[in-house]
Formats: C-alpha cells, structure tokens, sequence
C-alpha cells in the first residue's frame, strides 16, 4: 500500500466523464445531475442548484451548493428546457 | 498499540431547508447553509470544524496511521473488505474513504468489470487518495470515482450498490441514525454494509487500556508531527461512541437484517457487519 502523505502535483483529469456522471445524483434531490458544458458545473435543475467540480472531482456536499437566479444562464429555459443564452433570455 | 487511524472525519450538519415542494426554502444568501446542529459543542463537533481539521491532518494521515497501529489497520482494513461481501464485478461504496485505503482494497477486488464510488468530506484527503490512484502501478484503480460529498446526504440513486465499507467514519457523524439511513437506502437489497471503526468494549480494562494508549503514546507521537489537539479529541471521540451491542441495535432499528459486531484486536478495533432486506 503506498503512502499518499506527500501529495503530488499531477495534472488531474479537470473535466467530468460520463461513468462519473452515471453514478452521481443531487444529493438533496436524489434527481440526474446536468453538466453544463461551458461552466463544468453539475446542474441540479429539480432545485436550481450548481455543484462544482474541481481537477475532476465533483463537489455534491450539499451547503456547497449555489443557488441559481432567475437569469444565470446554466439555468434551463423552462419552454425550450435549452440553457438560457442572451438571445433566448427575454423571451416570453 | 491503538491503531490510532481516521478519527476526525465528518460530523455533518443534515438540517437543510429543503422541503417537499418543488422550490425550496433556502436562506437568503445564495449557498446553501445547514442550520447548527443542536448536538454537543465540545471540541471539533461542528461539521465544518471537522472538515478544517481533517483536511489539515492529511498531509501526516497515512505516516500516523501505520506508525501509531504498527501497520496492523491495513489487516483491519483487509477484514472490513471481506465482510462486505464485494466481489468481482460489484459495484461499490467506500464511505468516508480518506485517502483511500478501503478504497483500493475494494477496487482490487472488483476489477475493472466493477466499479467503486469513494466519498468523503474532505478535498485534502480526496487530493491525497486521487495522487495515490495515479502513482499506483495498478490498472485496475481506473475503477474509482473519488467524490467530495456528505455522508448524510449521500449523492446516489437508492438500491445501486452491491456492498458498502466505512473505515473510521461512522464514528464522527453527527447523526449516526440518518448515516445508516441513506447507507441502506444506497444498498441493492440483500447487500452489505461493513463499518470498522475503534471499539468501544464493554471491558473496563479495555477501555483503560485505549485510554492510557491514547494519552502516552497517539497524542506524544501526533503532537511530534504538530497535531495534538487533532488527535487528544479521538479519547472523547470513543467515548461518545457506540457499542457493539447499540451498534447492532442501530443498524436493525434502521431497517437492517443480521446486524452483527465483530470486536478485534481485543476489542480495541471493531467491524460492523449488517445486512439490507
């Protein structure tokens, strides 16, 4: 069993893979995480809640969680349920 | 010697504001805050003192552990895998995995036709473990997902894993009930939950012994390596503790079938074995 007591800086994987997004689930809403592309934060729409995730290790402690408002744009747009964007924002 | 392993792992705070409704009540500021626990405020008992605390000692967690158990906790820890029943394929959890060693343990014996999810409340620890996963010359830890997440709200669909371990953690939630709770929620049914922690023995002489072994040989050795307070709390620790016995009862009061305590090392270590209907 090797001693991890000095960590090493190696370079981690960063993004988010599909197997993980598989096992995961919010855990407030026990509902399917979305991945927002652009921002690699883990959506919990059900709530309206962002989960970051760090060198490739998703942070699900819920008090770490973020609210999303109205207009963050990893919300989904309730009548297209696409990522709200500049041009789809406003509209009714 | 006391194997003087992960003691100070998370003591969450599970009172969200999180209703049934579809939107819930938060409090105004935009992150979500856990109200304080009513639990005792002795020591490091605040989740988010815990979380500090088992950050800070991850750089000397692996060194302390084999020193202070003579590298005894890696047989432990060899037991825990075996009772849980985790075997070729399974899909897995490793609860308050630390920096890991169940983790690997479990990962070895799933293979690569298996997976193992390894959660804990510390990202220092996770950092170490996710460090260790690289170094290791072993395929087969490509197995693991490490996740930063609470033990009383654990981030999984129910009935989605075949065994679950916890080594030293259950020990330090807050709310031992509710852990157990989302832990047998998680299981498939028919599965089980292996929990190795410090004994708490019913011996008198036991008890004097862990005690004696804490204040003169865990605490001297710790405070060598700049941690003393960190590792004086695990005295308290044990002693709010359960039994075996009150363990047992905890895990049938839950819902759990043939909940069964296994003392080692004399009764200074022990293993709960329980198992989902």
């Amino acid at each position: 069993m090797v001693r991890g007591s000095t960590v090493l800086h190696l370079k981690g994987a960063g993004g988010v893979s599909k197997a993980l997004l598989d096992i995961i689930v919010c855990p407030l809403s026990k509902q399917p995480l979305r991945l927002c592309q652009e921002t690699q934060y883990l959506i919990s729409d059900e709530i309206g809640v962002s989960f970051p995730v760090v060198d490739g290790i998703p942070c699900l402690v819920p008090k770490d969680g973020r609210i999303l408002d109205e207009k963050d744009n990893m919300r989904l747009d309730k009548s297209t349920k696409e990522p709200i964007t500049d041009n789809n924002m406003n509209k009714g | 010697m006391v194997g003087a392993a992960a003691f100070l792992t998370h003591h969450h705070n599970s009172l969200y504001f999180f209703s049934s409704a579809s939107t819930p009540r938060f409090l105004p500021e935009p992150r979500l805050r856990a109200s304080p626990s009513p639990a005792k405020q002795s020591g490091a008992c605040c989740s988010t003192d815990r979380r500090k605390l088992f950050n800070r000692i991850a750089p000397v967690y692996d060194n302390l552990n084999d020193l202070l158990s003579l590298g005894q906790h890696r047989i432990w820890k060899r037991m825990c895998v075996s009772w849980s029943g985790a075997k070729k394929g399974d899909t897995v959890l490793d609860l308050c995995c630390g920096s890991g060693d169940l983790t690997f343990l479990l990962s070895e014996k799933v293979g690569l036709g298996g997976e193992v999810a390894a959660l804990d409340f510390s990202r220092e620890q996770l950092s170490i473990a996710s460090a260790r996963q690289q170094l290791l010359w072993n395929d087969c830890y490509k197995n693991i997902k490490w996740i930063e997440g609470d033990a009383l709200n654990l981030p999984f669909e129910g009935s989605y894993f075949d065994a679950v371990t916890v080594g030293y953690g259950l020990r330090n939630l807050d709310n031992k009930q509710k852990a157990m709770q989302e832990i047998l929620r998680v299981l498939k049914p028919g599965s089980k939950v292996s929990i190795l922690d410090f004994g708490k023995s019913n011996s008198a002489l036991v008890r004097l012994a862990q005690e004696w072994a804490i204040d003169n040989v865990v605490v001297p050795i710790a405070s060598f390596h700049g941690f003393t307070e960190e590792y004086k709390y695990l005295k308290t620790s044990i002693s709010e503790f359960l039994t075996g016995n009150e363990q047992e009862m905890l895990a049938k009061d839950v819902g759990f079938t043939d909940a069964k305590h296994y003392p080692i090392a004399a009764g200074l270590m022990g293993n709960l074995v329980a198992r989902s209907r």
